[in-house]
């Protein structure tokens, strides 16, 4: 049954499109095209953003970028990481200077992670909103 | 000393417009700090602190590059000065080559950083502290480097247990250490004549066991370690029988606040031979600490700890077997890249930080001390 309520809640989403991501005090998570999961836990979002995991669901890489801040930047961290941007510096930091991780990738603007998200296989990023994701795919993060 | 204060302002002017630079996909990162120490009584990490003192000054700059999906190497130069401690010798922080089968099973090998308790892989990464001394009973800044890193190689890896049990990070790792030349172990053996110009060191093993459990926030773990140190100095020589370290920590992040503690236990016995003369140097090291903050805002954030080190197998009644530390802290951001601390310590014991060559009248049981710090990371 909860299977069932999730994949309607998919398909309502595809079916609304990227902009009604938006409008819930969100963002909108965009990924390269070829990226062929069709929504995300919020765990493994998480897990991802934070260096823990480095594949989707299907085995493929992920590559994480970033806004370099602003209120997306604030809002995804808050409502997905559960922490704010000197806590997320501070544990990429540690990383860097451990050796153990690389920092993902950071942009000034929205468009500019577009722009790579489009042009990087595994590729995944987020915008405040967007309105015809003509060369990214929208994907839905199932809490 | 005055020479390093415009080198640090040159470097944060130079590097102002600098944010973690890819000059094609080799990632660049470094940070560079300024520190000062005034303390009421006795001169403290071959500082003249009881004067006010600059001579502490600590950078480094990172290199990373992912040849492929699974590998990536880096390396971090590090430069430090602490008073008598340190110089201008570039040191390697660690060089290594990191291969990340999947998200439950990696390996590093080459020059890799030494897992032990909370903080002893990150103690140098000044920027992601509030404190500008971490608990010394456990993290000692004048022997910083000889416990940073050692030259092998590690496994690491994480577990999910489940939805209901959180997951299980795992390291484990074998190696050889040595000795800082320029470290304060070497420093303390040259005040009384045995100098090295090799430095000792030998094999080390050990690894950590971290779970973060279902309660958002909280984690509690154990490493332990095993190692060995023998080193041949001008007139004699140092030998430690392998001996063993464990740790035990928990740490608690909600919203604004952080909870953290700790506690290690070091068994150890070191044996001096100088000339004719055996000089046997009992250990028995019991550290433990614990510490809170909380952030005020965006930029500011406040907290305290306590730390305390005693050696258990000498008499725990002299102030020179145990070393007791009140700490009050305030961090300023700023900016994402340029920050301030200021902290104050209330000492009790001379255990830990304290050189005869810097307090040539002695020591004084008790003194307090003004820590301060600016920083740039990038």
């Amino acid at each position: 049954m909860t299977v069932m309520k999730s994949r309607w809640f998919i398909v309502l989403l595809g079916f609304f499109g990227c902009w009604s991501m938006a409008t819930a005090q969100d963002v909108v998570l965009v990924v390269n095209k070829n990226v062929r999961i069709t929504a995300i836990r919020d765990a493994d979002l998480r897990a991802i953003f934070t260096g823990a995991k480095t594949r989707f669901a299907d085995g493929s890489r992920v590559v994480p970028v970033t806004l370099k801040g602003g209120a997306a930047h604030e809002v995804f961290l808050k409502n997905h990481l559960g922490e704010g941007p000197d806590e997320f510096r501070a544990q990429w930091r540690k990383a860097v200077f451990t050796g153990q991780g690389a920092m993902p990738r950071t942009f000034d603007s929205e468009s500019a992670v577009i722009e790579y998200v489009a042009a990087t296989p595994g590729a995944v990023g987020y915008v405040s909103r967007i309105s015809s994701p003509d060369n990214v795919k929208c994907l839905p993060v199932v809490k | 000393m005055l020479r390093r204060l415009p080198l640090f302002l040159l470097v944060c002017i130079c590097t102002g417009n600098l944010y973690a630079q890819n000059l094609a996909d080799i990632e660049i990162h470094g940070f560079v700090t300024q520190g000062f120490l005034f303390t009421s009584h006795n001169n403290y990490l071959t500082m003249q602190s009881s004067a006010g003192s600059l001579a502490w000054t600590d950078g480094a700059v990172s290199f990373t590059d992912s040849l492929t999906d699974n590998l990536r190497v880096g390396i971090q130069l590090h430069m430090y000065q602490l008073g008598e401690l340190g110089g201008p010798n570039v040191q390697v922080d660690w060089a290594s080559g990191d291969y990340r089968v999947n998200d439950h099973f990696g390996i590093r090998a080459g020059k890799v950083k030494t897992v032990m308790g909370l903080f002893n892989d990150s103690q140098d990464v000044d920027a992601i502290f509030l404190w500008t001394f971490l608990p010394q009973s456990s993290y000692p800044v004048d022997n910083k480097s000889f416990y940073l890193s050692h030259v092998g190689g590690e496994v690491y890896g994480e577990l999910p247990l489940g939805s209901r049990a959180g997951k299980l990070q795992y390291r484990g790792y074998v190696g050889h250490v040595s000795l800082d030349l320029t470290g304060g172990y070497l420093k303390e053996s040259a005040d009384h004549g045995l100098v090295f110009t090799s430095a000792p060191g030998g094999k080390v093993y050990g690894g950590d066991l971290r779970w973060e459990a279902p309660l958002k926030g909280l984690t509690l773990g154990s490493s332990a370690l095993v190692e060995a140190v023998d080193g041949k100095g001008s007139i004699g020589t140092e030998h430690i029988s392998p001996f063993f370290v464990n740790a035990e920590y928990a740490q608690f992040e909600k919203g604004k606040f952080y909870f953290a503690g700790e506690y290690r236990r070091a068994p150890l016995n070191v044996i001096l031979t100088v000339g004719p003369a055996v000089i046997p140097i009992p250990l028995d090291v019991r550290s433990w600490f614990a510490m809170g903050s909380y952030r005020l805002g965006k930029k500011f954030q406040i907290g305290g700890y306590y730390s305390q080190y005693v050696n258990k197998a000498l008499d725990t009644n002299l102030p020179a077997n145990y070393s007791k530390d009140w700490v009050v802290s305030g961090r300023y951001d700023f900016n994402s890249y340029f920050y301030g601390k200021i902290e104050g310590h209330f000492l009790h014991g001379t255990a830990l930080g304290y050189y005869d060559s810097t307090n040539p009248n002695g020591l004084k049981p008790n003194s307090n001390m003004l820590a301060a710090k600016i920083g740039f990371s990038f």
